[in-house]
């Protein structure tokens, strides 16, 4: 098990470095931000003196250390707009995106999971063909439209939702809803299949057929079983609850992360750009490696071995 | 055909009863996707006016049914642009992008993966690390990142979102031509004196290809997403040439006044995905028994 944590984290430290390098080399190669943050017809001095200041005038390999050892002591750098550390910017936008993004996980899971389980032991029902069918249609219609036709219904129609910002709990609602249908779409389409592939086993005929009751059978063996590749997907929705909401929160003009992203993007605000890159990767990348512990606890048979490497 | 054992062998694992007709969902997919297909082949010589003209005399007017006449079947924009043109444009590069990015992300990772299996080692370290590492970050996020940085061109665009879902054909590639090379077939060919390209590419391909393809009809949809979420957001396809997801950006602004604007695109979308994805489906039911 230790081997195994070892490894895992290895792994996952390595995925880290990797995304501080993607940010460094594609923030860095792609244009000169100075010209950009300047403008085009800025002296050419006081564009000399912009470079100084941000040690973008030293090498490419000198500015990629010193990159890595700022990050190490925890220094993501400034916004190159309004001169405020990046890391507080992107801090501060962090409660508006899990005001949206907590209760929409809890939507995904609690329809989610539920209308999964049923279809599959109701396979070929019409209940299994209503939820798959709400699947696919899940899946299929983007963020964006399911968004816009909420606010098309709710707030232009009717009139009793507004349609976007933030200014009472209310506004919530809509974005949280198109946030947690979609998702809880996902999840019942592969809570179902999972569910299905564990129904199939040989342990539930025999389950069944030594006589234990059928409730007993699916709240004993077959759930547990079905968990494991559940848990997956669900580990990947809470490893996005910060940047899951991009499209989204720039529907309803939420000023969340995601947002703070769009914009920052479209100025080339590079410290900013990094430090969301950053701390969606370690989010992503801790989700995943409590996923994999997760998995030592619910199956016994990976405990002591370790996982061969990408063997997922 | 001669193997007498086989009748007696097949009871013991039930297979699912295999329906011969299509079902009707897969015909209506098979319509709606060569619909588009056809519309996006077509589209200069059906598309009713240029995308950019303009008709200043009937300007967000409404699609027939809704108060609207023949002259523009769909309506028009706040510019008198006609919507139903700009739909089939929009049809065009939507697939087209889509098109590319499927067969970039396909050859990428298929290649990679060939890679990892052939040589194990470093290399295949690397690849499974760049997997990882791909696997690790949404790619909204990466795609963001990269299309503000290094401005936008088309052509930069499509080999973007090739990038999505490549990881899902190195692992399959990758755990396919391992396991292909336990079996006697490679090997076989490899003793004959065969190169690592003749045997990836005429015989190992040629046995995965059905994998593969399913892949593809998956990653389909979810790159028309992808582009049309970039496109909304105004960081994808730039004006003046236009695609499903800024037609909705645009419309977006109308949603009140004009909300067909947005609904032509929003539906095109989304049938397209439906279609796609249960094509995509219903191949795996009957291609593919390795993916669920």
């Amino acid at each position: 098990m230790l081997r195994f944590l070892f490894f895992r984290l290895l792994r996952a430290a390595v995925t880290i470095v990797m995304v501080v390098s993607f940010a460094f080399v594609v923030l860095r190669l792609s244009g000169d931000p100075a010209q950009i943050i300047m403008g085009a017809d800025a002296p050419p001095e006081a564009v000399d003196a912009f470079r100084a200041a941000w040690g973008l005038d030293q090498p490419l390999w000198r500015q990629y250390f010193h990159y890595f050892g700022a990050i190490l002591s925890g220094d993501l750098g400034r916004s190159m707009r309004d001169g405020r550390d990046a890391i507080l910017l992107v801090v501060e936008r962090i409660p508006a995106t899990l005001a949206l993004t907590l209760p929409a996980l809890a939507i995904k899971l609690g329809l989610g999971i539920p209308a999964g389980v049923y279809a599959a032991l109701h396979r070929n029902s019409w209940a299994d063909r209503l939820v798959m069918l709400l699947a696919v249609a899940g899946f299929t219609v983007p963020s964006f439209v399911l968004g816009l036709l909420l606010v098309l219904l709710f707030a232009v129609q009717l009139g009793w939702l507004p349609s976007g910002g933030q200014e009472s709990w209310r506004h919530g609602i809509l974005p949280m809803l198109t946030l947690g249908i979609g998702g809880a779409a996902v999840l019942a389409r592969f809570t179902r299949s999972a569910m299905l592939e564990v129904l199939g086993q040989p342990y539930i005929r025999t389950a069944s057929a030594k006589g234990v009751p059928w409730r007993a059978v699916v709240w004993g063996h077959a759930l547990p079983n079905a968990a494991i590749p559940t848990v997956t997907i669900v580990g990947f929705m809470v490893g996005s609850l910060i940047a899951g909401a991009v499209v989204v929160e720039s529907v309803f003009s939420w000023p969340g992360v995601g947002r703070l992203l769009v914009v920052a993007v479209a100025n080339r605000d590079l410290a900013v750009v990094q430090c969301v890159l950053l701390l969606v990767a370690a989010t992503m990348v801790t989700a995943n490696l409590v996923v994999d512990l997760l998995y030592g606890l619910l199956d016994p048979r990976l405990r002591n071995q370790p996982r061969a490497a990408g063997a997922h | 055909m001669s193997d007498l054992t086989l009748p007696a062998a097949v009871p013991a694992a039930p297979p699912e009863p295999r329906r011969s007709a299509l079902p009707p969902l897969v015909i209506f997919a098979l319509g709606w996707v060569a619909l588009m297909l056809g519309t996006a082949l077509l589209a200069d010589a059906i598309s009713p006016y240029a995308t950019t003209a303009l008709d200043l005399r009937n300007r967000l007017s409404a699609p027939i049914g809704f108060g609207g006449a023949w002259i523009h079947p769909l309506g028009t924009d706040e510019l008198g642009r006609d919507v139903l043109s700009r739909l089939i444009a929009s049809i065009r590069m939507s697939l087209l992008i889509a098109f590319g990015a499927t067969i970039i992300g396909a050859v990428i990772g298929t290649t990679l993966g060939f890679l990892a299996a052939h040589f194990r080692g470093l290399i295949e370290q690397v690849v499974l690390a760049l997997v990882d590492f791909s696997a690790s970050l949404p790619f909204l996020i990466l795609a963001l990142a990269v299309l503000a940085f290094f401005g936008n061109s088309l052509a930069l665009f499509v080999c973007l979102l090739g990038l999505h879902a490549w990881e899902r054909y190195a692992r399959i590639a990758r755990g396919l031509a391992i396991s292909a090379g336990s079996q006697g077939y490679a090997a076989a060919v490899r003793q004959l004196g065969a190169s690592p390209w003749r045997v990836y590419g005429r015989h190992v391909l040629p046995n995965i290809a059905s994998t593969l393809i399913v892949s593809m009809t998956l990653a389909f949809p979810e790159i028309i997403l992808l582009e049309s979420g970039l496109s909304f957001l105004g960081l994808g396809v730039q004006p003046p040439a236009t695609s499903l997801g800024s037609m909705v950006g645009y419309g977006r602004e109308y949603l009140t006044r004009a909300p067909w604007i947005l609904l032509a695109p929003a539906t095109v979308i989304v049938l397209t995905t439906l279609s796609v994805s249960l094509l995509g489906d219903w191949l795996r039911d009957r291609l593919d028994p390795t993916l669920r």
